[in-house]
Formats: structure tokens, sequence, C-alpha cells
């Protein structure tokens, strides 16, 4: 008998297995149902269950790095939604889903709620970056908007002694779970708007999706939103932000987060005060020793060593000019003096009465032509002259007959008739 | 001067003396009021001995608050 075509069951559970493996349909599927046989597991955390409805039913599997992740404590009756992948136990030889994510029906219902309102409120701008404020660096009043027991209050307030007891710190109490809760945050937050804060905490510890929800209502959205007062949130979660989280101005991870980001820490600011100190010590004392550094150069210089340097640099300086005046006077001196004795030396000085003599032969010749031009001088000689009422006549054709003529002679005046006149001599 | 504006004149003389545009005068001047400053903060800070919380009641008045253990 040929045995080659039978497989082992093993052999054959492994194809099936692979089947399942290789199918995309089966790597990722969503299903809801009722948990029935829920069982974790010690020490190992897992958890084995049955999902079911009224007509069916599959085995399920949580291993404990998805089940420490879960919201809440899984128990028999409660309607889940679960994501998860099938695959085939080899062993039994039962296919059964390996959840990854489960949540209860409410959650389910939730979440659904969550998302749209977030849509919603950031279609409104509510999430908008340009409209945070921003959180002061040195508040003196910080506003708490949160229970006023339990771990949320504790850890902020022990926070913010540790590091910046300079602060005030309001308390505006209300209720952080329940289904009345978000009117009371509203409220508050509010309230704390009538103070003078710089800066508000609103959140709550740790909780479940249900116990968080209050920070998910569009009440408390629009309250941060509207609030004057810078907000940090504090909603002690690990996976998903709130509501509140998108909306207000920080969003801190817990409430000690969020007092930290409220304050500066005081130890931070002694040691920037040293630093600054320091900073300025060496700064002066820089100064003051490039300023020693200057006086020394100075106090070395030539000058201040010999002082009188300085006196004879100008006894010098006087005693060149001073030559170079006398020389400039002297050269002066000399160039008129050689002029002078040009001059005396000239023979007009030598011999003035040249110049009387010279004079004097002038005048003597002046007199002599002066005597000849004389007309009387003439008249002496036997000339005359002749006049017609009183002009002087010098040519025949200027006279008429019977004209009376004037006829001066060197000794007198003769009144004369003409009688007859001819031309040519 | 608050708190704040004391440490922000602190870091502005440090700025001030760092940037070398202050002869000596102005800079021992600016030294004297950094030694200042700077102990007033550091008293300041000494001296805050506890935070003060307060707490809103009903009627609206605060009272001081401390959590409970």
């Amino acid at each position: 008998m040929n045995n080659d075509k039978y497989l082992t069951v093993l052999e054959l559970t492994k194809i099936i297995k692979m089947k399942f493996d290789n199918s995309t349909f089966f790597n990722k599927v969503y299903i809801k149902g009722e948990i029935s046989n829920f069982k974790r597991q010690f020490p190992s955390n897992h958890c084995y269950f049955t999902i079911k409805d009224s007509n069916s039913r599959i085995s399920a599997i949580m291993f404990n790095f998805n089940s420490s992740k879960l919201g809440f404590e899984p128990k028999d009756g409660d309607n889940v939604f679960v994501t998860g992948k099938i695959s085939v136990y080899e062993a039994t030889g039962n296919y059964q889903i390996y959840v990854e994510e489960m949540n209860t029906d409410g959650e389910g219902e939730l979440y659904k709620k969550y998302l749209e309102l977030k849509k919603e409120l950031e279609k409104e701008g509510l999430f908008e970056l340009s409209n945070k404020k921003e959180i002061p660096k040195f508040p003196k009043k910080i506003g708490i908007v949160t229970a006023s027991t339990g771990a949320a209050i504790k850890d902020i307030l022990n926070t913010i002694e540790r590091r910046y007891k300079l602060c005030e710190t309001i308390l505006f109490p209300c209720l952080v779970q329940g289904k009345d809760a978000y009117k009371d945050i509203v409220k508050q937050i509010k309230k704390a708007n009538e103070y003078d804060l710089d800066v508000l905490i609103v959140g709550r510890g740790g909780g479940s999706i249900e116990d968080l929800w209050p920070f998910n209502e569009k009440e408390v959205a629009y309250a941060i939103y509207n609030s004057k007062i810078p907000i940090i949130s504090a909603v002690g979660h690990q996976i998903d932000f709130t509501i509140a989280d998108f909306v207000a101005d920080l969003r801190a991870a817990t409430p000690t987060a969020a007092a930290e980001l409220a304050t500066p820490n005081i130890e931070d600011i002694l040691l920037s005060i040293d630093n600054n100190i320091n900073n300025i010590n060496k700064n002066i004392s820089n100064k003051i020793l490039n300023i020693k550094n200057i006086l020394k150069s100075i106090n070395e210089s030539y000058i201040l060593k010999n002082p009188l340097k300085v006196y004879e640099i100008k006894k010098e300086k006087v005693n060149s000019i001073t030559k170079d005046i006398i020389n400039y006077i002297s050269s002066i001196i000399i160039s008129k003096k050689n002029d002078v004795l040009l001059l005396s030396n000239s023979y007009i000085l030598k011999n003035p009465n040249i110049i009387y003599e010279k004079k004097y032969d002038k005048l003597l010749n002046l007199i002599n032509k002066t005597e000849i031009l004389n007309p009387l001088n003439s008249l002496k000689r036997g000339y005359s002259i002749l006049k017609i009422n009183n002009k002087s006549i010098n040519t025949v054709k200027k006279i008429k007959e019977k004209d009376i003529i004037d006829i001066t002679l060197h000794d007198g005046i003769v009144n004369a008739n003409v009688i007859n006149i001819k031309e040519d001599l | 001067m608050s708190f704040e504006e004391k440490l922000e004149a602190l870091e502005k003389i440090v700025k001030d003396l760092e940037s070398g545009d202050v002869n000596l005068d102005d800079a021992i001047k600016k030294y004297s009021e950094a030694m200042k400053l700077a102990k007033e903060c550091n008293d300041k800070i000494k001296n805050a001995e506890k935070l003060v919380s307060k707490v809103l009641k009903e009627n609206d008045t605060l009272e001081d608050f401390k959590v409970e253990e």
C-alpha cells in the first residue's frame, strides 16, 4: 500500500494554518459579540475567552502585550467590539481569533461620539494653533480646576511647591466624573476667569474612556476655548487625547506634568542667577584688567619715564625757530644793506650839484627862449601889430578900404583910415 | 519691579556688558545694580517658605487649602 499520499494531522493543520495566515482578510477582522468563559491566566496575564452571539461562537486569546492596554476589565456578558487576526492553534487544530484591541459596546459608542465631536470642533476652529495663548514663564497666580480630593490635586500642589513656591494657587473644586461633571467643570472654568490668574490647569487623574468622558464634552471644549486665561489640560491618560487636550493652549499627559509646564523650576532660576552673576564678575574683572594694562603701558611710556624730555623737545623746537627767525631777519637786513650801499654809491648822490646845475641850465635856456618869443621885442625892432575891432589882422584880404585900423607900435597905438589896398608886395 | 522683571533686568545687564559697548563707569554702575538685583531675587526665593494654596468655597470666598492625606 502506497502511504505517500497520506498527510499527517500536523501536516494538514500546518497547511490550513498557512491558508489563514496568508489571507489579508483573516489578518485583520472586526467582530462584535458577547464575552463568555473569560479567564485571565497567571502569571502570564494572557486572556482566554469565547466571543459569541445567539447563533455562533469563536475562541479568542488576547496576549498580555495587548490585554494590559485594555481600558476596562472584561467579564462574561460584556458586549465587545474586537479587532484581531484569525489563525490556527496547531496543538488542538482549532481556529481562533488573536485579539489585538477590544472595546466594550459602550466604549465603542463613546468613541464614535468622540470622533464625531472632534471632527465638528476641528471644523469650527477650536483646535487652531493660532488661537493658542502663551503660557507665562513666571506665574504669580495659578488656578486649578479639578477634584479637591484624589491624586491629581495632590500631585499638582506638590509639584508647584517643589518647583516654584513664589506663586499662589487657587483651587476651583469640581466633579471630574459622572454624568454632570462637565457642568461643574464648565462652571469652575468660568468662575476662574473672574480671578486674576496667569494660568489655569484643568484636569484629573487617569481612568477609562467613560471616566474621562466629561473632558470630551462640547460644553467643556467651549469653556476652555472661551477662557481668557491660558489653560493647560491635564487629563491623565496614555493612549488617546481628550477633546479638552485639543482645545487647551497646552496639553500635559498628567497632572504632575501640567504643574511642571505651568511653573519654572526655582533651582534653574537660582542657577541662572548664579551664572549671570559669574558672567558679570568675569566681565567686570576683564574690563578692570584691561584698564590696568592700559595704565601700566602708559606709566611705562618713554615720556612719563623721562618727563624732562618733553621740555627738551620743546626747547629744541623754540631754538630752531629762533634760529630761523634770526636767519631770515639777517638775510633781509643784508639785502637792504646792499640796496643802500648801491644807492649811496650812485653818481647822483655822490654829485648832488649835478641836479642843480642841470636844472639851472634848463631855466636859462627857457628864459632865453621866452625873450625871443616876446612880441614886444619884435615891435622894438620896428614891427607893428594891426588890429580891426580889436582882432589881429595878418592878411590884406581881411581889410577893406575906409576900414579904421589900430596899429600898435612898441610905445603906443595909432588909429588910421585905410586908403588903398594892394595885394602882392 | 516684579520678580520676573528683576530676572529679566539681570539678563539684560549680562547682555549689555557682553556687548562690550559699555564704558567702565557705566559698567561699574551696572555691576552694582546686578548685585542688588541678584540679592533681591535670592532673598525672595529664600524667604518663600511655603506655597500659598487657596480654595474657592461654595459661598464664593477663598479659604486656605490643604490636601487631605
